[in-house]
């Protein structure tokens, strides 16, 4: 029966993989696919690059080849499968060669290529978020395993918030791209910072009686148990006719400093007449670079309208700080980048875990890249304080917050490229000169999902590991728990 | 004394009770079709169902999801609101007939199984203004197929032998069915094990097992399944798949005909072995049978939601998405011009019962205590006329001849005109980016809808945003009924000519000539978009912009904001004379300030005028609410009715 059975079934699997046609015409040009992975540098352990071949035809067949390994795909849409995918990035290219069929004549179109480079962190996390205004009502924290498509839920507001009070998740963030020391900030019902130390479950207030707000934005130190601040009175209004719907503008900002072992917040940097926001530490946690206009106005029920009407006049200029992590005492704040002086703003600077670059947002004007078409990213090299617009990875569309992995080499980034509203995450990399290759989205098994999905991605973070606390371990804990009241310190020194 | 009927009339008892139904049936898909036309429409205007693999597997995301997408399915009928009502009424039919069935009700009972249909009916039917802020929009259906299914778990043990095989099909309904139907699973189990506790005659330690067993798993089930969620808090498994509103104040009254509903599940599986037996005479039974259905028809009548300017802010919002300006102002006129009769009758009662009152306090009583009586619109059906006027070029003469008002939505909460037809106001006016803001927050707050997409879509081809446009274009081809709109979108997305000649760009460009500026309506549609056309002159204003801006001048009564807006109007638009409105606000005003103006006034408007002055001299006004009605019957039409009569309006 097996002889029978065997022999059959290899026939049956054998017609059913696509023949190559054998004869056919040559195009000079690449076809056009989506997501565009023509000619990109990917890592060598991510996931299926699956695409959509965006030329009309009536048949397709897809050659993956590599020095080694070999797929074949038939149809419109490239799915590959895992084996075969794992082979392919075994070696350093993988040529994609597309053949159509048009009216019973086979064309195969130039091929393009994918360069396998480097090793990325393995997992991902982000926000998936609704494109709104004011409201919240489905908010998720998402981890992705990138070498293949597991996607999975680590905290939903709708865990947590009734039918009656909201509650809204954000700004995720990890200490040195491990899930064992993490945090989020969790507003209104239910509120507090989750913090997770070592892997315990901590919730704090740091709303104290001397800052002007809970923590927003994080940047958590390299080495020691601090995390930097911006803290932020943060409101939003329409543009009445523009591409840019939204001005997100703070009120008031400030950066602080809390440290996570005795739960106190000291201020970093709070000048009535500045608006300091965005830390982010150097690689070494030496440095604290930060982002701070110059804002004259009194403080009062007007000041909210007034920056509005001010918008256009809010440059943040790019700062450093230097620190000790052994004393916690701050030198002196110096400016890096005057981004007044030509108009533009300097927004979200990070630096690279080898401290030799460090990618800005840079717009016309405010603090919120992310609504912001004008914005792109800025690319300094921290050796000589050097810098350039990173056109390679720049679109027409806004790019926003972007993370480096934890080797250095990728940078991954949120931009509105493919529609102008809906958020999307784009992979780069970086060689020893500064210079990023042609960006790539996040692959997904469905290649058309990115034009179908109706939702944002946002704040998207590396990590070297899961996050391996549940939702519901981590919703149960944020109803369950009533914030530790965070304690106010003086600032040391300067 | 026992009273019996002839057998012939017995006959025709019977056989007009079996087809009561059948005939009720009709009735209510009549009343759908042709009186709730628009409310059907809006109802399947606000829901979603796309053949759309995310929008599926979203369904799957959350136990009873399943039943809400079977809901949505339907709901996309209602576009027709004849084949949707009779897909419902039809569903009400089975329900109708399952419910004898699985619950075995004898024939001289059977209009007890009305009282379910009663009560689904209710629950659709009393909703009124909350129709715009349900969470889920399938909830036309979902309770319906709810109740349905929760029939199943009844009518399957009654076919299983033995206490062991019925238990274990609840439990794996209980576990199957919460997954796909939420807790109308729980509620069929609990019906289920009621009624094999009535039927099978179990000896005690039966009745404990099966009990313990059913509450147990009804118990456990959501928590074992818990941690396969994310969507949703521990805390509320046990009422999910029911519908849900964003207001709490309308959560009981709007789950309540549906909870009772379920619990008449329980009651008849424990009533089911009683009713059996029960033997009454003809006459009782037709006394029986008659009141049950007087009831049941008397209480769907109750809690129908029956209010007029309700039905016509939904005809006027139907017809403004359709860009029929005429059949816009047709509606309003209908619905003013069917209260003469009973506005006259309310005035002549009241001036009778205020001939007899004493003090001015009393008459003020009574003036307040009528006030209800006589017809007066909502600010968004005088929007929504205001609109169409603009847009057919009459508002200037005519805006001031309909009858004015603010009446509040006869509501448990007022819904901001913001939610309820913001977006129209908006998108109509050129705000487009505001417009924009609204379909966002509706989607947030309330989900996807049909008119969130197309809305979404108009707003991405004015602003020329095509990449954007095509995703929801590509949504909406994945429509039954949206299909053809989405392809004539997409042929406008690319041809910005072909735009400019297409309702409703070609009516909407005009509106947009302003400049861009920040903008917050603190969900204040009307004072906003007022605002906005007052606030500050664009650099290069089309007549449109300034006749719209005129007119909401002279809305506000802003003395010298009409002067500066006159002066705009004769600036960007050709006419003869003044319109009409404008002459009679002109002339009131220069009377007013004491001004001269060599404005070109017709001779009927100072006849008009001077009729108006003297009739004010011999008709002293002591209170304006109880001098409008008559003052409307001689001026109702005129610019200074309106400037005297019709101040401090509320808007929401």
């Amino acid at each position: 029966m097996r002889k029978i059975i065997l022999p059959s079934l290899c026939l049956v699997l054998a017609t059913c993989s696509p023949k190559l046609p054998s004869s056919y015409g040559t195009s000079d040009s690449t076809p056009t696919v989506f997501p565009d992975y023509k000619d990109i540098t990917i890592p060598c352990n991510i996931a299926p690059m699956n695409f959509v071949i965006e030329e009309q035809a009536d048949a397709y067949i897809t050659v993956l080849e590599s020095g080694t390994a070999r797929a074949v795909v038939k149809g419109k849409t490239v799915r590959i499968p895992k084996p075969k995918w794992n082979k392919l990035i075994s070696d350093p290219e993988i040529t994609v060669q597309v053949y159509v069929r048009k009216d019973r004549q086979w064309t195969a179109y130039a091929p393009f290529s994918m360069t396998v480079s480097d090793d990325i962190d393995p997992y991902i996390s982000y926000r998936i978020i609704p494109v709104a205004v004011e409201s919240y009502e489905k908010l998720s924290l998402r981890q992705r395993n990138l070498t293949n498509f597991k996607e999975k839920v680590f905290l939903s507001n709708t865990m947590i918030q009734n039918n009656v009070q909201g509650t809204c998740i954000n700004c995720h963030y990890y200490k040195n791209w491990e899930t064992d020391n993490m945090m989020f900030h969790v507003r209104h019902y239910k509120g507090g910072t989750v913090l997770v130390l070592d892997g315990q479950l901590h919730k704090v207030n740091m709303k104290t009686d001397s800052t002007i707000s809970a923590g927003v934005y994080p940047s958590w130190h390299p080495t020691h148990d601090y995390i930097a601040l911006s803290n932020n009175k943060t409101h939003q209004s329409v543009h009445a006719a523009s591409h840019d719907k939204l001005e997100v503008m703070d009120e008031e900002n400030d950066i602080i400093l809390y440290d996570t072992r005795n739960n106190t917040v000291s201020v970093i940097e709070n000048d009535s007449c500045e608006m300091e926001c965005f830390p982010g530490w150097s690689a070494d946690g030496r440095t604290l670079y930060y982002v701070s206009a110059h804002y004259d106005a009194p403080f009062g029920p007007d000041r909210k309208n007034k920056i509005f009407l001010d918008r256009e006049m809010l440059h943040f200029n790019l700062y450093s700080k230097s620190f000790d992590p052994d004393t916690r005492v701050w030198g002196k704040s110096r400016l890096i980048y005057d981004a007044a002086a030509v108009d533009s703003s300097m927004t979200w600077p990070r630096t690279s875990p080898d401290g030799r670059w460090m990618v800005c947002c840079n717009s016309t004007h405010g603090i919120f890249p992310l609504d912001q078409i004008a914005s792109d990213f800025v690319i300094f090299d921290l050796k000589d304080n050097s810098y350039r617009y990173a056109d390679e990875i720049n679109s027409q569309y806004a790019e926003s917050y972007h993370c480096w992995s934890s080797n250095g080499k990728w940078l991954m980034f949120s931009t509105r490229r493919e529609d102008g509203v809906h958020t999307r995450l784009y992979f780069s990399h970086i060689d020893e000169s500064g210079h990023f290759s042609k960006p790539f989205t996040l692959p997904q098994r469905d290649p058309d999902f990115n034009r179908e999905f109706l939702n944002a991605f946002n704040i998207p973070e590396f990590m070297k590991e899961p996050v391996h606390i549940t939702a519901r371990q981590f919703a149960s804990f944020i109803s369950a728990t009533q914030a530790t009241q965070s304690k106010y310190e003086s600032k040391r020194g300067e | 004394m026992s009273q019996t009927f002839p057998d012939s009339n017995k006959k025709l008892t019977q056989k007009l009770m079996a087809y009561l139904p059948v005939l009720l049936a009709a009735v209510l898909w009549c009343i759908l079709t042709f009186k709730e036309y628009y409310y059907l429409k809006k109802v399947e205007d606000l829901s979603i169902f796309l053949f759309d693999k995310l929008l599926i597997l979203e369904s799957f995301k959350i136990p009873g999801g399943f039943l809400g997408l079977a809901g949505s399915f339907l709901t996309q009928f209602l576009h027709l609101p004849w084949l949707g009502a009779l897909i419902w009424v039809m569903l009400l039919l089975l329900t109708y007939y399952l419910t004898i069935t699985v619950f075995r009700i004898p024939e001289n009972l059977r209009p007890l199984a009305i009282i379910p249909v009663a009560l689904l009916v209710i629950g659709n039917m009393s909703l009124g203004y909350g129709v715009f802020i349900m969470r889920e929009q399938d909830h036309f259906f979902a309770p319906l197929l709810g109740y349905l299914a929760a029939l199943i778990p009844i009518s399957a043990t009654g076919r299983i032998n033995g206490l062991w095989g019925k238990i274990l099909f609840l439990s794996v309904w209980i576990i199957s069915g919460f997954i796909l139907l939420g807790t109308f699973a729980f509620t069929g189990a609990l019906a289920a094990a009621c009624a094999i506790l009535v039927r099978e005659g179990l000896i005690r330690r039966e009745r404990i097992t099966l009990f313990a067993l059913t509450a147990v798993m009804i118990a456990v089930v959501p928590l074992v399944i818990y941690p396969l969620y994310t969507s949703y808090r521990m805390a509320d498994s046990w009422i999910l798949g029911l519908p849900s509103i964003s207001e709490d104040v309308w959560t009981r009254p709007m789950r309540t005909p549906l909870q009772l509903a379920l619990l008449y599940q329980i009651l008849m599986a424990l009533a089911s072995d009683k009713l059996s037996v029960q033997k009454l005479s003809a006459f009782k039974n037709l006394v029986i049978q008659v009141s049950i259905y007087i009831i049941s028809i008397a209480s769907v009548w109750a809690f129908w939601f029956k209010d007029e300017n309700f039905h016509t802010e939904l005809a006027m919002s139907e017809a403004v998405d359709r860009y029929d300006w005429n059949g816009t102002l047709e509606i309003f006129r209908k619905a003013a011009g069917s209260h003469t009769d009973s506005d006259a009758k309310a005035y002549a009662s009241r001036t009778k019962e205020i001939s007899g009152a004493s003090s001015s306090q009393e008459i003020s009583d009574i003036v307040d205590k009528y006030s209800g009586r006589f017809f007066e619109p909502t600010r968004t059906m005088v929007l929504y006329r205001d609109l169409a006027l603009l847009k057919l070029n009459r508002a200037l003469d005519e805006a001031f001849t309909y009858k004015d008002g603010g009446r509040l939505q006869k509501s448990r909460k007022q819904i901001p005109m913001a939610f309820q037809s913001g977006k129209q106001f908006y998108m109509q006016y050129g705000l487009v980016n505001m417009a924009y803001r609204w379909c966002l927050e509706d989607i947030i707050e309330h989900n996807w809808s049909f008119s969130t997409l197309k809305y979404l879509t108009l707003h991405c081809n004015i602003m020329q945003e095509s990449d954007f446009a095509y995703k929801y274009i590509n949504k909406l081809e994945k429509t039954i009924f949206y299909r053809k709109w989405a392809r004539q979108q997409m042929s406008i997305s690319h041809d910005s000519t072909l735009m400019a000649t297409s309702e409703p760009y070609k009516s909407i460009l005009p509106y947009m000539c302003f400049e861009n500026r920040m903008s917050n309506d603190n969900v204040k549609t009307e004072a906003f978009i007022i605002n906005h056309f007052l606030d500050k002159e664009p650099p290069h204003p089309s007549a449109e912009y300034d006749r719209a801006a005129l007119l909401f001048a002279m809305r506000i009564q802003d003395i010298p904001r009409f002067w500066e807006r006159l002066l705009y109007y004769v600036d960007s638009n050709d006419f003869k004379t003044l319109p009409h409105a404008v002459q009679e606000a002109a002339l009131l005003y220069s009377t007013l300030e004491n001004k001269k103006t060599n404005l070109p006034y017709d001779k009927s408007v100072i006849e008009n005028y001077e009729r108006f002055d003297s009739f004010v001299k011999n008709n002293p006004v002591r209170n304006i609410k109880e001098s409008a009605y008559p003052y409307s019957q001689k001026f109702g039409s005129t610019f200074y009715y309106f400037y005297y009569f019709t101040r401090n309006l509320q808007t929401y």
